[in-house]
Order: C-alpha cells, then sequence, then structure tokens
C-alpha cells in the first residue's frame, strides 16, 4: 500500500483531515455543552427565584397549608423532581415528597457543604456554586439548586413569627430537576457532529481520489502502458494526451528508444551527437 | 587461521581501501536511518503514556486548587481550545511542509512535551475530562503525521543508500554526486 502513490498520498491527507476534525469537534462540542449548562443552571436559579418569590406570602403569614399546596403543585411540572425548603438548623420543614418533613439533613452533605465547609457558614453564593449535579436512585442525572432564604425587613418585623434582624439566613430552598432533556439535546448534537465529521472526511477523500485519478494515476496508467506495447511495437507514436510533465518524459522515452533504435539497425549508421 | 592472518597483515591497494571505507560509511549511514525510523512510534508510545496519565486524571499530583494556590490561577478552558486549535493546525503545517520539502528532523519528542502541558493545564483549570478527547486526537495526529514522515524519510534515505551501495560493490566507486557528500562526511 506504501509503494502505490495512491497510498502514499491517501493516507496523511487522511490522517491529517481526521485528527484535525476530531480535535475541532471535541472543542466545539465541549463549549457548546459548556454553553448549555450553564444556561441550564441559570434557568434552574430562575426557577428556584420563582419558588421563592411564590411561597413568600404564606411563609410570611406563617401559612403551612398554602406552603405544602405551592410546593407540591411545584413538583408535579414535569422535569421537578424535588423541592424542600430548610430551615436553619437543617431540619426539611417543606417537603414534596411524603414524609421527607421533619428530617434533619447532615450538614456535610453535599448540597451543605458548599457554604458550611469552614466555620462560619457563606451567606451568598453565585448562580454557579448554587448547583450541583447527582445521579438519583433511578440513574438520572438530577441538577438541584440550593439558595438560601434571606431575612427580610417584613420577615424580622412580622408579628406571626419573629426572626431576629440579625440572623441573615433564614433557610434554605433545595430544588433538583431532571436533567434528561438537556442530555439527549447534547447526545443529539454530538451524533448530528458525527456524521458532519464522517460526511467530510468522505467527501475529502473522494475528492482527493477523483482529482489523483483524473490528473495523475490515470495518466501515468497510460504512459506506463505506452511504455510496456512500445517495447513489441517499435514504430509507435508517442501519446499526445498526457499532462505536460508526464508528456515530457513520454517524448524522452520515445526519443531514446528511437535514438536505441537506430543504433541497433546497423553499425554503419552515424551516431548522434 | 595463519592463513587469515596473513591476509589481514596484507596492505590494502588505496583503491580497495577507499572502497571499503565508503562501504562502511553507507553501512552505517543505513543502521543510523532504521534506527531513526522508528524515533516517531517511540514519541507515540510515550503520548499515550501520557495519555494514560491524564486519563486517570494524575492522581499522583495535588489536586488543582491547590496547584492554583501556588501557581496562580490558569486560563480560561476556553483560551486553552483556543491556542490548542492553533498549535495542532501550526504542527500539523510544520510537518507537511517539513515532508514536502524532505527536511531532515529527527525527532517529534518535544510535541509530547507541548501536549503534556496542555493536559496540565486543562487540568489545573478543571476542564480536563470535557476536553481530554481534543487533546487525545490533537496529539495523536501530530504524532502519526510526524511518524510518517520520519519513516518515509528514512525509507528513502536507506532505499537511497542501498542504490550507492549496490554501485560501489559495482564500480569501486560511489556514483558521481554523491561523492563529494561522503568525501564531506568522512
Amino acid at each position: 500500500m506504501f509503494d502505490k502513490i495512491a497510498g502514499r498520498v491517501l493516507i496523511p491527507v487522511g490522517v491529517v483531515v481526521t485528527g484535525f476534525l476530531v480535535v475541532c469537534f471535541a472543542l466545539l462540542y465541549s463549549a457548546i455543552k459548556e454553553v448549555v449548562l450553564r444556561d441550564s443552571i441559570a434557568q434552574a436559579n430562575n426557577l428556584a427565584g420563582i419558588v421563592l418569590k411564590s411561597t413568600r406570602f404564606a411563609m410570611l403569614k406563617s401559612d403551612r397549608d398554602t406552603n405544602d399546596a405551592i410546593i407540591r403543585n411545584i413538583a408535579e411540572q414535569k422535569g421537578v423532581q424535588h423541592v424542600r425548603i430548610f430551615n436553619k438548623k437543617g431540619v426539611i420543614s417543606f417537603s414534596s415528597k411524603p414524609g421527607e418533613a421533619g428530617q434533619q439533613v447532615d450538614i456535610k452533605a453535599e448540597g451543605c457543604v458548599i457554604c458550611h465547609a469552614g466555620k462560619e457558614p457563606i451567606t451568598t453564593l453565585g448562580p454557579m456554586q448554587k448547583a450541583r449535579t447527582f445521579k438519583n436512585v433511578q440513574g438520572m442525572t438530577i441538577m438541584a439548586i440550593t439558595a438560601p432564604i434571606y431575612n427580610e425587613p417584613e420577615c424580622a418585623n412580622a408579628a406571626c413569627h419573629f426572626h431576629p434582624a440579625e440572623q441573615l439566613v433564614l433557610g434554605t430552598l433545595d430544588i433538583g430537576l431532571s436533567q434528561q432533556t438537556t442530555l439527549e439535546s447534547l447526545a443529539s448534537i454530538r451524533g448530528e457532529m458525527y456524521l458532519f465529521a464522517i460526511l467530510t472526511l468522505l467527501l475529502t477523500m473522494a475528492g482527493v481520489i477523483t482529482v489523483l485519478k483524473m490528473i495523475v494515476l490515470a495518466p501515468m496508467q497510460k504512459l506506463i502502458d505506452y511504455t510496456e506495447i512500445s517495447q513489441q511495437q517499435l514504430d509507435l507514436p508517442h501519446p499526445d494526451d498526457l499532462p505536460y510533465e508526464l508528456d515530457k518524459i513520454a517524448k524522452s522515452y520515445y526519443l531514446m528508444k528511437e535514438r536505441l533504435g537506430r543504433l541497433g539497425s546497423g553499425p554503419d549508421e552515424p551516431r548522434e551527437r | 587461521m595463519e592463513q587469515a592472518a596473513k591476509e589481514k597483515d596484507i596492505p590494502l591497494a588505496p583503491g580497495a581501501e577507499r572502497s571499503a571505507s565508503l562501504r562502511a560509511a553507507l553501512l552505517a549511514e543505513i543502521g543510523e536511518a532504521r534506527r531513526q525510523a522508528n524515533r516517531g512510534l517511540y514519541a507515540l508510545s510515550l503520548f499515550l503514556m501520557v495519555s494514560t496519565l491524564a486519563w486517570r486524571e494524575f492522581w499522583f499530583l495535588p489536586p488543582p486548587e491547590r496547584l492554583v494556590a501556588s501557581l496562580g490561577p490558569p486560563p480560561r478552558p476556553m483560551v486553552i481550545s483556543l491556542v490548542l486549535v492553533v498549535y495542532t493546525f501550526s504542527a500539523i503545517v510544520l510537518s507537511l511542509s517539513r515532508m514536502m520539502s524532505g527536511i531532515k528532523h529527527k525527532s517529534s519528542f518535544c510535541h509530547v512535551g507541548y501536549l503534556a502541558i496542555f493536559f496540565l493545564f486543562y487540568y489545573c483549570a478543571g476542564g480536563l475530562a470535557d476536553n481530554y478527547w481534543a487533546v487525545f486526537g490533537a496529539g495523536f495526529t501530530i504524532l502519526c503525521v510526524e511518524s510518517y514522515r520520519i519513516w518515509n524519510f528514512c525509507s528513502a534515505t536507506i532505499h537511497r543508500k542501498h542504490e550507492q551501495l549496490a554501485y560501489l560493490e559495482r564500480t569501486g566507486h560511489l556514483p558521481p554526486e554523491e561523492t563529494e557528500h561522503l568525501d564531506g562526511h568522512e
């Protein structure tokens, strides 16, 4: 394979085109994935904000039934896996899953440790820090947002249940969203990229093979045929439809053969100089 | 044995001595070219080893946070990716131009170093998992092209030297255009 011109041309072209496409598509996919996940986190943060705003009035009124109803209704929405509200001590006050309310969570758990890693818990988090990804028991990828519920003047001054004004965070909202749709979209983008890469590679190789065959290999085969036939047929004229370089070789071969023929025809003939 | 010793003592004629030394020089060059033909594959193997370490997320290194704390923040993964594309493109073009001009450049080990640095930058920037295949693809492509170039160059050299050797054994001297080169080599 390496002895033939086609092999020597196609192997480096194939390796270079395939390799560069793989690098570009891998980097492009990584950039797209980052953008999609960042957008997904931004949307989840917005949703967490909506949930907090929806429950705010019921919390101010200390209306547990309304809060429970709001959280249950939100959790019924497609893609929402869980909604929980924790109090300051890490006890689940409200949950979309029956039976979870009243349970204490470990402060070292993944969603809590972001703020509670140090002695003093962090009170503000960036949108990306609020997000965490994990797999649930069904093997589904879930992205959860842990949003702090801040103390506000209305909360500190409320007559129903008093929070001291110096307490910055009253609790946290934890909302889990299925990543199934996002992952399916990413898989679809990946599949399309594989398809484009294969098509580009096939087209490049087909283009190279066609041009190579048309410009180099076919005229060369003609030249090879000519040299082989001319060994038996001495008066064969040189082919006239070869490209410039091969035509020069054919002409040189023709002249050389002619001179050798003249030399071989008789010793009395004068030699050309 | 005695006969052989006597033959050894017989001084070679100047022409034969020169021919023998040229033959030895040609054989040495063929041996050298044979050794160099595999250098691209050695570089590729070394890169595969580095890639294996990167695949296992450089378990023997301190965590990225500690490295960032002591060395300072790395560039963002997007910037590293842009540099990787430019590097891959330049390295392939350079290798192809060397192939086209028939320039003798024996080694491609420096590329293994550059690629290991890309792996380390991604590791520190926290983007190794997402960009592993990009660096692997870049390295594999560059080193395959380099291996092919080195192997091709060495094969051509070996072929040429064999032809010269055959000519030398036939005529007792090198082809006219090569005499100057080997005289200079000696």
